[in-house]
């Protein structure tokens, strides 16, 4: 991706579903990390924003394997031999040229939904010894719940890092490579080489009935999930 | 049984003789301190559902329980004495002597907040008794962030 801009194409790559989900996960995870850290009477929000990073990660796991080519895990997952020569190649003059996420990024975009979901499960059954406690809490005893809570906190701090990471990593891809890839995530497209544009238009767009089916299903288990105590009661 | 009462009146006959108080052992004075922190999340959190507007605000019932919140919270912190660090599976962290004014100022806080959630409540001020719910639940937070093992 080191020629010259006008020999490169614009082309689709991010779904729509892609680009909300990142953006909506971008404002809730800051509205999460801040009530949080902030405590008190912003718990509250805490949780509802856990509930509703619960369910974007719900969605983003199924759309991985249901959804438009480039959201799809096989499509960016790669072994980690080609993952470490990527590597390589990114910090030297010239690197494989791809569409969605690169050998590298798709792995941390994989750490990322699996820890933020981790995450916010055991927001579900912890207990923050002061006057919180998540919605399933009560089907563990105390102690598991105490040590959850710990469990919280530390990937709270683990996951703080990787978006730092993840940011980092971003900011070198468009000032140092000079990919225009966080405008990618707002509209779609990225220029790329003729041959990868033509085989990212050419390639499985989303579906959006499915898009919005996988959604509801999502929202659905989550609702059930956090709600579950008051629907055995009735 | 009739050791320990032995052992204990030797201590204690050795205290008096030495100092003029028998002081407690560390161990007692980290049960002291988890003991009303204990009972204090007990009345507190039970109050959190009301917070979170789960259910009404009695205000009997309220005044009843801040009151005895704000009583609660008097009691732990005299017991955070030297020597107390790490006995008796103690959660306090080292912090707390390390910086102990800190720790004393986040103390008088809890106990100038916790006497506000009792007057907002004795007054029947709904609002004001979630406002206030959430300055405690920060104090206590703040203090944990801090000062407790996690």
């Amino acid at each position: 991706m080191t020629k010259p801009a006008t020999d490169l194409i614009s082309a689709p790559v991010w779904d729509a579903f892609v680009r909300c989900f990142h953006w909506s996960l971008v404002t809730f995870f800051a509205i999460s990390v801040i009530s949080g850290k902030v405590g008190g009477e912003w718990i509250v929000w805490h949780m509802r924003s856990g509930y509703v990073i619960l369910a974007l990660v719900t969605f983003r796991l199924m759309w991985g394997f249901v959804g438009g080519e480039y959201a799809r895990f096989t499509s960016f997952l790669t072994g980690p031999i080609r993952s470490l020569k990527f590597a390589k190649d990114l910090l030297g003059k010239e690197h494989e040229a791809v569409i969605g996420h690169n050998p590298v990024g798709g792995w941390m975009v994989v750490a990322l939904l699996v820890l933020l979901a981790t995450q916010a499960v055991l927001g579900l059954f912890s207990n923050d010894e002061i006057a919180t406690t998540g919605p399933l809490a009560r089907y563990v005893s105390d102690e598991t719940s105490i040590t959850l809570m710990s469990r919280h906190r530390n990937i709270g701090d683990l996951l703080l890092i990787l978006v730092g990471v993840h940011i980092a990593a971003v900011l070198f891809h468009v000032f140092v490579k000079k990919e225009g890839i966080v405008r990618a995530m707002f509209n779609g497209r990225k220029d790329l080489p003729p041959t990868l544009a033509t085989e990212a238009h050419a390639a499985r767009k989303a579906s959006y009935p499915l898009g919005f089916i996988v959604l509801s299903i999502a929202i659905a288990a989550v609702v059930i999930a956090v709600n579950w105590p008051a629907l055995l009661k009735s | 049984m009739k050791n320990l009462t032995k052992i204990a009146i030797a201590t204690a006959a050795i205290a008096v003789a030495t100092t003029s108080f028998a002081q407690p052992k560390p161990e007692a004075y980290v049960k002291h301190r988890k003991a009303a922190l204990t009972l204090m999340g007990w009345y507190f959190g039970s109050m959190g559902p009301v917070a979170k507007g789960e259910k009404p605000f009695n205000k009997d019932e309220l005044t009843n329980t801040t009151a005895l919140v704000a009583t609660l919270a008097k009691l732990p912190f005299d017991s955070f004495v030297a020597g107390t660090e790490n006995v008796g599976g103690t959660e306090a962290l080292p912090t707390v002597w390390s910086n102990n004014a800190k720790f004393k100022e986040l103390a008088t806080k809890l106990g100038v907040e916790t006497g506000k959630l009792a007057t907002v409540a004795s007054a029947g001020d709904a609002d004001g008794f979630k406002k206030q719910f959430g300055v405690v639940g920060g104090t206590c937070k703040a203090c944990h962030d801090d000062f407790r093992k996690k």
